[in-house]
C-alpha cells in the first residue's frame, strides 16, 4: 500500500521550505539537533494522521510569522485501485516521475499515479486538509480523501512514550492488524449494573442517617419518592471510554507497564504485521529504550534488509549502531540552509559506505574533523582538555566530530572529508606533511569548501613540536619519552636518528648549557617519529602530550606553529555557525 | 429464466450476436449479479433513455447497484476527458455541447487519443472490473474505436444486434458489424432462445421471428401466410388503407394489462399524431427533442395580444377535440360583455388568464382544456412537459420559459419514458420497447432492419399491413 513519493513542506517551524522523495523502505534522518528532523516527521503526522482537530500555535509557523500560511503536501504512490478510482478521485490523480521527482497534473503512461494531500493552516489556525490538482483547482472542484481511505493511510507513530498501541483505540496497530473489533458494551453495560447493584448493599447501613433524615424531610413536603430510599451508584458514572480494552501479559499486567524499549519494539512489529493495510511508520528516536542489538532486531523487523521494503520508515535517530546497521540509502542528512532545508541521501558511493560503518558517530555532529593518525588526534584532544580546563569551549561542545584516519594511504582523509562535505558537513583535514597526497586532491577539497591544516613542509605532527616548543617543553617531551618507553629505548633512538652524532645525554647536555639546537630538534623529532615506535603515536600518549606539554607551552612556542594549532581550533569553534 | 450457457464474465474480448427478445438483458443482470470483485463493472449503452431502461430492469433483476456503473458512451467519453483535460488536449468549449452535431465526434477522437496514449490505462484498470456495452450495433465508428482502445486496459465483452442497428449518428457513420466489430472482437457467442415469447406462451412467433430474422438477415424476403396464427395481416390496396390502418390500430392486448405498439412512419411524425388522436385510447412516444414544446416555449408571450391564441393551439397539438379558434371567439365576446351564454370552465380560465397574464394562469386554462368533456390527450409527455415549464417559471423567479422548456427537456432526456397502455411511434422511437401486440401500420416502408424491429415488439401477437402478404424489404 502507499508510499510517500514528495514530500513538500512551507513555513513549518524551522522549515522555511522544503521539497523531498525519500526512498521506498528505511528513510533514517540524521543531522545535527535543529535540523528539522523532527519536524519533518510531525508534518508528515499531521498531513497524513486522521485526526479531526489538532491544535495549532504561532509557534508551529515558520519564525513565528502567521502572515504567512504553513503548507504540508504529500504525495502518495503505490495507490491501491481505491484510490485511483475515476469516479472518487479521478480528477486529482496527478503522475509522478521517479527519476526527476517532477509531478505532473495528469496521470501520464510512463509515470506513476499518484495522489497529493495538502494540509494548510492560515493565520486562523485552522488545519484544512484537501486534494491537490491544478484542473479541480480550475474547476473549483475541493475533496479531501474519504474519512474511511485517510484512517487506512495514517501513519502508525511510535513516539517516545508508545503505551497508545497497547490499547484498542482510535488508530492504534491493534485495529490495523485485523479487522476483528471486541464488542465490550453488552458485557461493561453488565459490569456496570453488577457494581451498582454490589454498592447499593453496601453502603445502605453506611449512609443509613442520611437516607432517613432525606425520606422524612421529603414525606414532610409532600414529595412522593417512598419511604424505602436507597443509595446506589449512579449509572451514568460507571462509563467506559476508549482505550478500556488494552493488551495484559499471562499474569494479567498491563502491557504499557513493558520497558519502553520492548513496547516500542513489539508496536512496531505489529506495524510489520499490519503492512498490507499501512505502510507508512514513523519513529522518533530509534533508540529510545533501546540496547544496540535490540536497535539491530528493530531495524530488522522493519525491514531494513528486505527487498522490495515491506514499510516504509520515517525515523530519527541518534544512534551509531543504527547507522552501522544500515545502507548509504536507507540514511539522510537533513541540512538547514538560510532559504531551504535540505535532505540529503548519505547514498551508497563506496568511501561514503566504508566511512560510515568505520566512523557512524560522526555522521552526528555538524563539523567533522579528519586527522590523519592518532597523533593528531591526541594532539587535538589533548590541547581540547588543556583549553577546556582554562575556560574555552570543549570541541565536543561545539558540535565537532575526530575522526582518525589512522595513517598510511595520505589521500584516505581527504577522500573521508569529502564524503562528508557532500553531505554538507563542515569539514576539516589536518594532515602530516611527511607524506603527501597526490597531486590535486587536496585542492579539490579545499575547491568543495574543506579546510586543510597541514604541518610545514616536510613535517610530521613530531617534527612540528620539537622544532617549535620552548626548550623547557623539549625537555619535557623527553622526559615523557623516557617515562614512557625507558632511557635505553630513547637513547637508542636518537642515536639512529642522528646516524650516531648525538646520544640522549648529549642533547640533554646542550639543551643545559645553550638550549637545544636546531639540528637537534630535528633528530629529537625523527627519532620520536620512528616506525612502528613512535614516542607518542597513539592517542592517549599524545593527549597526555598535548595537555601537560603542549598546552602550556603553546603560547611561548613558534609562531607558526601556533598558528596552525589556532587555525585548528578557530575552525571548530565556528562550528555552530 | 433459466440460464445461458454464456458467461459475460469469462469473455475477455468478445462479442454475443444478441437478437430481439433473446435474453441479453437477463443475460447481463446475471453477470452483474455474480460478480463478486470490489470493482464495479462498467456497462455502456447509447442513449441516456437505454441507460434509464437498463437501470431500471437490473434494479427490477434486484442487481446490487455496487456491482455496476452505467452511462452512456459518450457521457462517460465526457467524463474521462474533462477528468483529464491537459492529456486529452480537448477544446474546453467541446463539453458545453452548443452544437451536438459536431461536438459529439470530436469528443469521441478526444476519448479515442486519451484511451489510446494510454495515460489512463492505470486509473482504468483500478476503477473497473471489466467493460459491457450493450446496443453495440448503434456504434459509430468512433465510438467503437474509443471502447476498442479502453479494451487494451479493461477485459471487454460487447452485446448487441446487426439486425437491430437502426440509428444513424450523421457525420459518425456505425461501426460495420462483421468487418469491423467482430474483426477486433470475435463471436464469443450468440443467443438463440426466444425467452420473451415463450415467457408469453407464444414460442411459435418466436420461432417464427427467428427464422425471419435469418431470412432478412440473408436477403430473402418474409411471407406472413407461413406465420403462426399470431400474426395477422392486414391487406392494403389503397382504397381504404386509412380506415383499415385505424381499424387494425385498435386490436385489443390479450388482457387488461397488456400494451399495444403502433409503429408508423418514421419520416411522418405528424402522421403518427394523426393515429394517436384518432384511435381511442392512444398515445404518442415523443422524440426526446421535444421540437414542438420548445418552440411554443420560445415564441409564447404572456403580454402579447396573440398568448391566449398561441396557448390554445398549442392545447390542440397535444389534445384532440379542442377548437383552439372558438375559444378564442367565445372570449372575446366574453371580455366585450356580448356573450348570451355563461362561460364555461374553460373560458373562465381563459378570460382570467387574459385579465392577468401569468404562467400559472396558462397552466389552469391547459388544465381545465384537458378537463373538458370529450377532450383527451394524446401526447401527454408534451404536455406533462409544458405543464411543468410554466410552472417553474412560476415558482423559479427570472427563468424564460424557453429555459425552463430546455431544462424538462433535459430532465426528460435522463427519465426515460414510461410505456403508455397503447403507443404510437415510430421503430426508432419504440426500439428498446416492448409491449404485448405490435401493429405495423406501413410494412412497405420499412428496410429490413426496421421491419425486424417492428415485428419484434409484441410478445404475443403482430399485426401487419401491407399491400403484398410477402414482404421484400430493402436492404
Amino acid at each position: 500500500m502507499s508510499r510517500i513519493r514528495k514530500l513538500e513542506i512551507a513555513h513549518f517551524r524551522s522549515i522555511r521550505q522544503l521539497a523531498w522523495c525519500p526512498s521506498d523502505g528505511i528513510n533514517c534522518l540524521i543531522g545535527p539537533g535543529d535540523s528539522g528532523k523532527s519536524s519533518i516527521l510531525d508534518a508528515i503526522d499531521l498531513c497524513l494522521g486522521a485526526r479531526r482537530n489538532i491544535q495549532f500555535t504561532d509557534a508551529d509557523f515558520h519564525r513565528l510569522d502567521v502572515g504567512t500560511p504553513i503548507s504540508i503536501s504529500v504525495t502518495l504512490g503505490e495507490l491501491d485501485d481505491g484510490l485511483k478510482n475515476l469516479e472518487t478521485y479521478g480528477m486529482f490523480v496527478r503522475g509522478f516521475y521517479a527519476d526527476s521527482g517532477l509531478i505532473e497534473d495528469e496521470p501520464e503512461k510512463d509515470a506513476e499515479t499518484v495522489l497529493t494531500v495538502r494540509l494548510t493552516v492560515g493565520s486562523d489556525l485552522e488545519p484544512s486538509w484537501s486534494l491537490i490538482s491544478a484542473r479541480a483547482e480550475a474547476q473549483g472542484l475541493e475533496r479531501n480523501l474519504s474519512w474511511g481511505d485517510r484512517v487506512r493511510l495514517a501513519p502508525t507513530r511510535i513516539g517516545v512514550m508508545a503505551d497508545f498501541h497497547l490499547s484498542w483505540r482510535r488508530g492504534s496497530v491493534l485495529n490495523r492488524v485485523s479487522d476483528e473489533r471486541a464488542d465490550a458494551s453488552a458485557a461493561l453495560a453488565k459490569a456496570a449494573r453488577d457494581a451498582r447493584a454490589a454498592f447499593g448493599d453496601e453502603v445502605q447501613d453506611q449512609l443509613g442517617a442520611t437516607l432517613g433524615i432525606v425520606a422524612t424531610t421529603a414525606k414532610e413536603l409532600g414529595i412522593p419518592i417512598g419511604d424505602n430510599i436507597k443509595a446506589m451508584l449512579d449509572a451514568h458514572s460507571v462509563s467506559f471510554s476508549g482505550g478500556t480494552i488494552s493488551l495484559h501479559d499471562a499474569e494479567g499486567i498491563p502491557l504499557r507497564g513493558l520497558g519502553i524499549g520492548s513496547a516500542r519494539l513489539l508496536i512496531a512489529g505489529l506495524q510489520r504485521k499490519a503492512a498490507t493495510r499501512a505502510t507508512i511508520i514513523l519513529i522518533d528516536e530509534l533508540e529510545h529504550g533501546l540496547e544496540p542489538h535490540r536497535i539491530i532486531r528493530l531495524l530488522g523487523s522493519l525491514g531494513a534488509k528486505e527487498t522490495p521494503p515491506p514499510l516504509q520508515v520515517f525515523v530519527t535517530t541518534h544512534s551509531p549502531v543504527a547507522l552501522q546497521e544500515l545502507a548509504g540509502n536507507q540514511l539522510f542528512v537533513t541540512r538547514s540552509g538560510a532559504e531551504e532545508h535540505d535532505v540529503l541521501k548519505v547514498g551508497t558511493a563506496n568511501d561514503i559506505q566504508s566511512t560510515i560503518r568505520k566512523y557512524p558517530d560522526a555522521f552526528l555532529a555538524p563539523s567533522v574533523i579528519v586527522y590523519e593518525g592518532a597523533s593528531e588526534v591526541g594532539l587535538v584532544r589533548g590541547l581540547d582538555q588543556y583549553r577546556a580546563a582554562n575556560g574555552y569551549d570543549a570541541i565536543t561542545a561545539q558540535g565537532t566530530a575526530l575522526l582518525d584516519c589512522g595513517g598510511g594511504d595520505a589521500d584516505m582523509p581527504f577522500k573521508r572529508a569529502s564524503a562528508f562535505r557532500a553531505l554538507g558537513y563542515r569539514a576539516a583535514v589536518v594532515r602530516d606533511d611527511d607524506k603527501k597526497p597526490t597531486a590535486g586532491v587536496e585542492a579539490a577539497f579545499i575547491a568543495i569548501g574543506g579546510t586543510v591544516v597541514a604541518w610545514r613542509e616536510g613535517r610530521a605532527l613530531e617534527d612540528e613540536l620539537f622544532l617549535s616548543l620552548t626548550d623547557d617543553a623539549v625537555d619535557k617531551l623527553i622526559d615523557r619519552a623516557i617515562e614512557l618507553h625507558g632511557e635505553e629505548l630513547v637513547n637508542e633512538h636518537i642515536k639512529s636518528a642522528s646516524q650516531n652524532g648525538k646520544d640522549l645525554n648529549a642533547i640533554r647536555m646542550e639543551a643545559l648549557i645553550e638550549g637545544v639546537t636546531t639540528e637537534s630538534r630535528q633528530i629529537l623529532g625523527r627519532a620520536a617519529r620512528s616506525r612502528k615506535a613512535g614516542w607518542f603515536k597513539s592517542v592517549t600518549w599524545m593527549e597526555a602530550v598535548a595537555r601537560d606539554v603542549v598546552g602550556p607551552d603553546l603560547e611561548s612556542a613558534e609562531v607558526g606553529f601556533r598558528a596552525l594549532v589556532e587555525k585548528a581550533f578557530a575552525w571548530t569553534s565556528n562550528a555552530g555557525q | 429464466m433459466p440460464g445461458s450457457d454464456i458467461d459475460l464474465l469469462a469473455i475477455d474480448r468478445g462479442t454475443v450476436s444478441a437478437p430481439a427478445g433473446c435474453g441479453k438483458t437477463h443475460l447481463i443482470a446475471e453477470a452483474l449479479t455474480r460478480h463478486a470483485s470490489p470493482k464495479p463493472i462498467l456497462v455502456l449503452t447509447h442513449t441516456n433513455a437505454g441507460v434509464a431502461a437498463l437501470r431500471g430492469r437490473l434494479d427490477y433483476a434486484g442487481v446490487p447497484p455496487k456491482a455496476y456503473r452505467l452511462s452512456t458512451i459518450d457521457g462517460w467519453a465526457m467524463r474521462l476527458i474533462a477528468t483529464f483535460p491537459a492529456r486529452s488536449a480537448h477544446d474546453p468549449a467541446l463539453l458545453e455541447l452548443a452544437n451536438p452535431a459536431v461536438d459529439y465526434p470530436k469528443i469521441r477522437v478526444a476519448a479515442i487519443n486519451l484511451l489510446k496514449a494510454g495515460h489512463v490505462s492505470d486509473v482504468l484498470g483500478a476503477s473497473y472490473a471489466r467493460l459491457i456495452v450493450d446496443e453495440y450495433q448503434d456504434c459509430s465508428i468512433r465510438q467503437h474505436t474509443a471502447v476498442a482502445y479502453a479494451a487494451q486496459t479493461l477485459p471487454l465483452c460487447v452485446l448487441g444486434d446487426p439486425m437491430q442497428a437502426i440509428f444513424g449518428f450523421g457525420a459518425d457513420i456505425l461501426a460495420k458489424w462483421r468487418e469491423q466489430v467482430c474483426a477486433h472482437f470475435p463471436l464469443a457467442g450468440e443467443l438463440d432462445t426466444p425467452w420473451r415469447w415463450i415467457n408469453a406462451g407464444a414460442e411459435a412467433l418466436g420461432n417464427w421471428l427467428l427464422d425471419a430474422r435469418g431470412r432478412l438477415l440473408r436477403g430473402e424476403s418474409v411471407d406472413l401466410r407461413a406465420a403462426p396464427p399470431a400474426v395477422s395481416w392486414v391487406e392494403l390496396d389503397g382504397t381504404e388503407d386509412h380506415q383499415r390502418r385505424l381499424a387494425a390500430a385498435r386490436v385489443r392486448p390479450p388482457n387488461e394489462s397488456g400494451c399495444v405498439l403502433i409503429i408508423g412512419d418514421s419520416t411522418n411524425p405528424e402522421s403518427q399524431r394523426q393515429f394517436a388522436s384518432q384511435t381511442p385510447g392512444a398515445t404518442t412516444v415523443e422524440a426526446v427533442d421535444l421540437k414542438d414544446l420548445v418552440s411554443f416555449a420560445r415564441t409564447f408571450d404572456l403580454t402579447a395580444p396573440d398568448a391566449l391564441e398561441r396557448l390554445a393551439q398549442f392545447a390542440q397539438r397535444v389534445m384532440s377535440n379542442v377548437g383552439a379558434a372558438d375559444l378564442v371567439r367565445r372570449v372575446d365576446s366574453l371580455m366585450r360583455g356580448t356573450a348570451r351564454r355563461p362561460p364555461s370552465h374553460v373560458e373562465e380560465a381563459a378570460v382570467a388568464f387574459l385579465r392577468a397574464p401569468s404562467h400559472r394562469a396558462a397552466v389552469d386554462v391547459l388544465v381545465e382544456i384537458g378537463k373538458e368533456g370529450g377532450v383527451r390527450t394524446h401526447r401527454p409527455a408534451v404536455l406533462r412537459a409544458c405543464i411543468k415549464a410554466l410552472q417553474l417559471c412560476d415558482s423559479a423567479g427570472g427563468v424564460s420559459l424557453h429555459d425552463a422548456a430546455i431544462r424538462m427537456r433535459e430532465q426528460n432526456r435522463l427519465l426515460g419514458r414510461p410505456l403508455p397502455r397503447r403507443a404510437v411511434g415510430s421503430t426508432l422511437l419504440l426500439k428498446g420497447l416492448e409491449a404485448e401486440v405490435a401493429v405495423i401500420l406501413n410494412a412497405d416502408g420499412l428496410d429490413r432492419r426496421n421491419l425486424y424491429v417492428a415485428m419484434t415488439r409484441g410478445s404475443h401477437a403482430l399485426t401487419v399491413c401491407s399491400r403484398t402478404p410477402v414482404l421484400n424489404p430493402s436492404m
